[in-house]
């Protein structure tokens, strides 16, 4: 009896090692990857780094300022398309479990999800870039927005699910009509969750290259014009790293670094709003 | 069958064998009255303690239903009515005990022909019946039984109203009685009042199964 | 003569095909505590939903019949307004988290987008937590979140702000089934106090405080309206054999 126990304490030891040993391992990929670019990039960022313009091809020193810029105007303008459309898309789904509608929408929601991003760009390219026959940074936009809609969808369902059914019985009783149940008492009591959906999505999208290269294009002046081609952090690591100049391989790590930082940023922030703003059941 | 249901059926069993030992009582009194048996009114004197006891023991059992289980209805009734009938039965036992102290107390035996002309025997007899009637109404919830029970006690209070007459006469011819005479005259109040708690005990019957309150119509 | 505030005629309801509440005869005097109760299923808490028409908003939810507030049919008017006249309070208390406990108290003025002067938002607000016997806990904090408060604190916060309204009639469901035994007493003694000022109907599952709580109490068995009588006689002498074994737990 006492080498059995021996035997099964001993097993679990083994089981509990193995367990943090692959935990770690998860974590090996990230900090190597964190520590590589911190290494190779940090050199090269300062003041001048984020606000000139990248130099002619030769020219030592230039900086990412059309990119960190056009990179911003991009996102900003797809989170403009894809938090509303998918905050309502959200509400529709958590309010009709069963509706048919709702079941194609989940099921439209879940293709998109998994669509590969470049595929997104191409029909991008089809319906937007075409017609309008310039690259433009709108169309980059939309890209990202159909990539954003399915996370800012499905976290704002998720949450609105998660609200017990009794605050929304409590504004009906009270005489409120339905859509100021969602708006007033639905919506805020669910705003950091919702909040955070929207911000994990804009940190999902920051990076993605395959879609903007369609689409925005890329652009190696300063531009803010949306309707006409603009450059971008994750398009000018895609083409300064395969470049073959030095300079430009600096100018790629910098950007590398900025977007993780950026990213970064963009995750604490998503957990200081949580924690700040959950509301307490 | 729940403990509440249990508890119910136990305070009712409780009743049901103080109600004997009462009649056991009045019957041993009545015997003891007739064959002038000292030893067995002592009897009935000391069985008194336990008719005592029993009237304890089932107000405490019905306060513990009240506290624990709330009853309504006519559980309610039921218990209302069997902390009453608790207390008339004691007040019976009393009457037993206090017959069978006379005979104790009582120098001579009672003479028979005295105690016929009286109708003290057929008393006696009725009251023992009603009682027993009662307790089978109680038992089993018949209240039609119950019923019976007033035109018959009104045969005892008769009894009552002519025992004056009958004793005034027998101590106008024959002096020497009197002391005999008021201990039957004794005996004949305490039977009268056999039968009023009797009579009270058939209303609370009545209460408890019909919801009808008799009192004081 | 009591007069009567609402009454039902051959109330029926319906949750698709199931007929969870069979032709319902009623009425409710005013300034009344009115006990609604019956074993699990019996449709009291469906029948006490038709009446603020929560009823309604389910899927496939339907209903036959007349329900009149003051002789008028609220299945004739507009559901908001019907709510507005007939306040709800629910088995878990539910004040709403996002906002203060003045807000709250509040609540129905303010989300229902109805505009009020600052010194009449204040009257409001103290005169209906001085109702719900909750002022005094609160009148230091009423601008924090009511997260705080018990219980049975939280209750009364919804009690106020439902009262806070003036409906006529109050809709409770099962109270306080979710709150301790003292905080029970306390809405309990609550309930005696409002109802100088609003008829109350009250669904419970407890018998006792139907008994002790309430001036009539309804019965209601397989969605029939059973019984319906004086508290009082109700439980000394129950005239159906089906409520005598109900309240006397003889229910298998």
């Amino acid at each position: 009896m006492k080498q059995n126990i021996k035997y099964r304490i001993g097993k679990s030891k083994f089981f509990k090692f193995m367990v943090i040993l692959l935990a770690i391992l998860c974590t090996v990929p990230l900090f190597v990857i964190l520590i590589y670019i911190l290494k190779e990039g940090i050199t090269k960022i300062n003041w001048h780094f984020l606000v000139n313009l990248p130099k002619p091809v030769g020219e030592t020193g230039g900086g990412i300022a059309n990119a960190l810029v056009g990179s911003l105007l991009i996102v900003f303008f797809a989170a403009l398309i894809a938090i509303p459309i998918g905050i309502m898309g959200g509400i529709y789904l958590s309010e009709n479990r069963k509706s048919w509608l709702a079941n194609w929408t989940r099921l439209a929601v879940d293709v998109l999800q998994g669509t590969p991003s470049i595929v997104v760009g191409i029909v991008i390219y089809f319906w937007i870039v075409k017609p309008l026959s310039t690259f433009s940074a709108l169309s980059g936009s939309v890209a990202l927005a159909i990539m954003m809609l399915p996370i800012v969808v499905r976290s704002t369902e998720e949450t609105l699910k998660l609200l017990p059914d009794s605050l929304k019985e409590a504004g009906l009783a009270l005489g409120l009509p339905y859509q100021r149940v969602i708006l007033r008492i639905l919506l805020p009591c669910g705003f950091s969750g919702v909040i955070s959906g929207a911000i994990l999505a804009v940190a999902r999208i920051a990076g993605e290259t395959a879609p903007l290269l369609f689409t925005a294009f890329g652009n190696p002046y300063f531009s803010t014009n949306i309707l006409k081609p603009m450059q971008s952090l994750p398009l000018l690591i895609f083409n300064y790293a395969t470049s073959p100049y030095d300079d430009w391989h600096n100018l790629a790590w910098g950007a590398a670094l900025i977007l993780l930082i950026w990213v970064l940023l963009l995750n604490i922030i998503t957990k200081i709003t949580t924690r700040r703003w959950k509301v307490q059941f | 069958m729940t403990q509440f249901e249990t508890e119910l059926q136990d305070a009712k069993s409780e009743i049901i064998n103080m109600w004997e030992l009462v009649l056991l009582q009045l019957t041993k009194a009545k015997d003891a009255m007739l064959s002038f048996d000292k030893d067995l009114a002592r009897e009935v004197i000391s069985k008194e303690k336990r008719v005592n006891a029993f009237e304890l023991k089932i107000d405490r059992d019905c306060e513990n239903i009240f506290a624990l289980y709330c009853p309504v209805a006519i559980d309610l009734r039921f218990l209302l009515a069997v902390l009453k009938i608790n207390n008339n039965l004691e007040r019976i036992g009393d009457i037993a005990e206090g017959i069978a102290r006379y005979i104790v107390e009582s120098p001579a035996r009672f003479n028979i022909a005295m105690l016929e002309d009286i109708e003290l025997i057929k008393m006696f007899e009725d009251s023992i019946s009603i009682l027993t009637d009662t307790r089978v109404a109680f038992e089993f919830e018949n209240t039609l039984l119950a019923r019976t029970i007033f035109s018959r006690d009104d045969i005892l209070d008769d009894i009552n109203k002519r025992a004056d007459d009958h004793i005034s006469k027998f101590i106008r011819d024959d002096a020497s009685v009197i002391s005999q005479a008021l201990y039957i005259l004794s005996i004949i109040r305490k039977l009268e009042r056999v039968g009023d708690q009797s009579k009270n005990i058939a209303e609370e019957i009545i209460f408890y199964v019909e919801a009808k309150v008799l009192k004081h119509q | 003569m009591e007069s009567t505030i609402l009454k039902a005629i051959d109330f029926d309801a319906y949750f698709g095909e199931n007929h969870a509440v069979k032709k319902v005869n009623i009425e409710i005097p005013k300034n009344n505590v009115v006990a609604v109760m019956g074993p699990s299923g019996c449709g009291k808490t469906t029948f006490l939903r038709c009446i603020n028409r929560m009823h309604e908003l389910i899927e496939g939810a339907t209903t036959k019949g007349k329900m009149l507030l003051n002789n008028e049919d609220i299945y004739e008017m507009h559901p908001i307004f019907v709510r507005h006249k007939i306040g709800m309070v629910f088995q878990r208390p539910n004040p709403f988290p996002n906002l203060s406990i003045y807000d709250n108290a509040i609540a129905g003025y303010k989300l229902n987008g109805m505009k009020i002067a600052k010194a009449d938002r204040d009257v409001i607000v103290e005169q209906s937590l001085q109702k719900a016997a909750l002022w005094n806990e609160v009148k230091d904090s009423l601008h924090k979140k009511g997260t705080f408060l018990s219980g049975g604190q939280q209750q009364r916060l919804c009690i106020a702000r439902a009262i806070a309204m003036e409906p006529e009639v109050l809709l409770l469901d099962e109270p306080t089934s979710a709150l301790d035994p003292i905080s029970t007493s306390s809405i309990e003694v609550l309930l005696q106090e409002l109802k100088k000022n609003y008829t109350l109907i009250v669904v419970t599952h407890n018998m006792q405080q139907a008994a002790r709580v309430s001036d009539k109490t309804a019965f209601f068995y397989l969605g029939e309206l059973i019984e319906y009588d004086d508290t009082k006689n109700m439980f000394t002498n129950p005239q159906d054999k089906r409520t005598q074994n109900y309240i006397t737990g003889r229910f298998s």
